[in-house]
């Protein structure tokens, strides 16, 4: 399990934290969303929870992290892999530029770790497979289109064998084929038992997926709660977050006097 | 070898060429002689100034073929990831594999960038003028992008323990037969035999 709590955190520079008192936890497993306004704090969520903030870029962390009951503070980077990893929205800068082919680029994580190269092939595999893109093997990375690109990303992550997987709006960059494509692998990432936590404006594509929803607003979780619930919440609009499709449909069918589901049927 | 020596006599030609015209030209017209070929102005053309460009310009083709010849021969990436293999720091073999990728990347991302300011009006075909007028205004977002992903590939290689001490067991490693491995040691004792020659006297130096 990760646990973020009380965390309050400041950018090397910055005079004031943009993250206040953040307080929540991803059990083994489950699928958690993000969703606040631009600027709101969720990619600094994304940070803090992945260890990256302060580890990597600096800056201050007040508050914990743990996972599976340890403290992550002072741990370098490479000791968090196998623990929580984060993508982030660019595919293209998430590819280390070196690999020939999408194998090698998603071998890169295990070797870096070490392993044997029996196991660095086992997990190269697997994570393609879990993906369903082993068809993409041999294509140079940097030639993939926008959705393959971060799909080979994500396999990257997985062959690491995280526990958990934090995703900072992992279809931002992509169009509606790409967003499709993407959104399909979170659904098989989790039936693998993996813990998502995923940051997204995109309501549509956690609607169905998250167990539950964090709603972020000024550096601070102002909501939390089962998915349907959440994101069926009025205030959505005040937070500056778009609710997903069906709830948008259900408001204006009873907007018009209209039962949905009759009107539906 | 025998497939590149066209391609490998164009490279050298184009990596000789502006710096043999520069270095021909003092040498020819400044060199201190007695015979004067061409007086040009205040400018004697000597034979002695000839002879010594002449050997200049040998030693810069040599340099040039030397250069071509590795580069058209040898997989970048293959070499880098054998010197790692061979015990160089996989840090620092990354960012050499990096490098060489680097320049390919970013004329691709000029390529796009191009097409964006095209589209918005810029005018980047026509004379040469325009053409340099063209390329002003992709300097700076072309390396400005670069810089940005710099910071965002950085974190994302972090995340792919790459940071982590140790060794690394390589997928990839390059076939070394042992003619290869001969003609290497071969040229290596030549190598020293040429120092050794020259070194001793028995190969005259050239003035």
């Amino acid at each position: 399990m990760l646990e973020l709590r009380g965390a309050s955190y400041r950018y090397a520079g910055y005079a004031k934290d943009v993250l206040h008192d953040v307080t929540f936890t991803l059990a083994d497993g489950e699928i958690v969303g993000l969703v606040g306004a631009n600027e709101s704090g969720k990619s600094t969520i994304c940070l803090v929870a992945s260890g990256l903030a302060p580890a990597s870029i600096g800056g201050a962390l007040t508050g914990t992290l743990t996972v599976d009951g340890e403290p992550m503070a002072g741990r370098a980077t490479h000791e968090l892999a196998s623990r929580v990893v984060v993508g982030f929205q660019n595919p293209t800068t998430q590819l280390s530029g070196v690999a020939a082919t999408v194998f090698e680029e998603v071998a890169l994580g295990p070797m870096n770790l070490g392993l044997p190269v029996a196991e660095t092939l086992a997990r190269t595999r697997e994570a393609l497979a879990t993906l369903r893109i082993e068809h993409l093997a041999e294509r140079a990375p940097m030639k993939l289109s926008g959705g393959q690109g971060q799909l080979v990303a994500i396999a990257s992550l997985l062959a690491m064998r995280p526990r958990h997987i934090v995703l900072d709006e992992p279809t931002a960059q992509l169009d509606p084929e790409g967003t499709r494509l993407v959104g399909e692998a979170l659904r098989v990432l989790a039936a693998t038992g993996t813990a998502l936590l995923v940051a997204e404006h995109k309501t549509d594509l956690l609607d169905g997926l998250c167990d539950r929803v964090l709603v972020v607003d000024g550096g601070r979780i102002v909501a939390e709660g089962p998915a349907a619930t959440v994101l069926a919440d009025e205030r959505l609009l005040d937070w500056g977050v778009e609710p997903p499709a069906r709830v948008r449909l259900d408001r204006a069918l009873r907007a018009r006097g209209f039962e949905p589901s009759a009107a539906l049927s | 070898m025998a497939g590149v020596l066209r391609r490998l006599a164009r490279i050298s030609f184009l990596l000789t060429l502006p710096v043999g015209i520069s270095v021909v030209l003092v040498s020819v017209f400044t060199r201190a002689g007695t015979t004067v070929l061409l007086t040009v102005g205040p400018f004697d053309a000597t034979a002695e100034g000839v002879n010594f460009a002449g050997q200049i310009l040998v030693r810069l083709i040599a340099i040039s073929l030397a250069i071509g010849l590795f580069g058209l021969t040898t997989d970048p990436r293959s070499f880098v990831f054998d010197l790692e293999r061979r015990g160089l720091s996989p840090r620092f073999a990354f960012v050499a594999a990096a490098t060489l990728e680097a320049v390919p990347a970013m004329v691709v991302r000029a390529g796009v960038i191009q097409s964006a300011q095209r589209a918005r009006g810029l005018d980047t075909e026509g004379s040469i003028a325009a053409r340099l007028r063209g390329v002003m205004p992709l300097v700076g977002p072309v390396i400005l992008s670069s810089l940005t992903e710099v910071e965002e590939r950085t974190l994302a290689l972090e995340v792919r323990a790459f940071g982590r001490p140790g060794e690394r067991h390589l997928l990839w490693f390059s076939p070394d037969s042992s003619g290869q491995r001969a003609i290497r040691w071969a040229m290596v004792l030549a190598f020293l035999a040429l120092v050794a020659t020259r070194a001793t006297g028995t190969f005259p130096a050239l003035p």
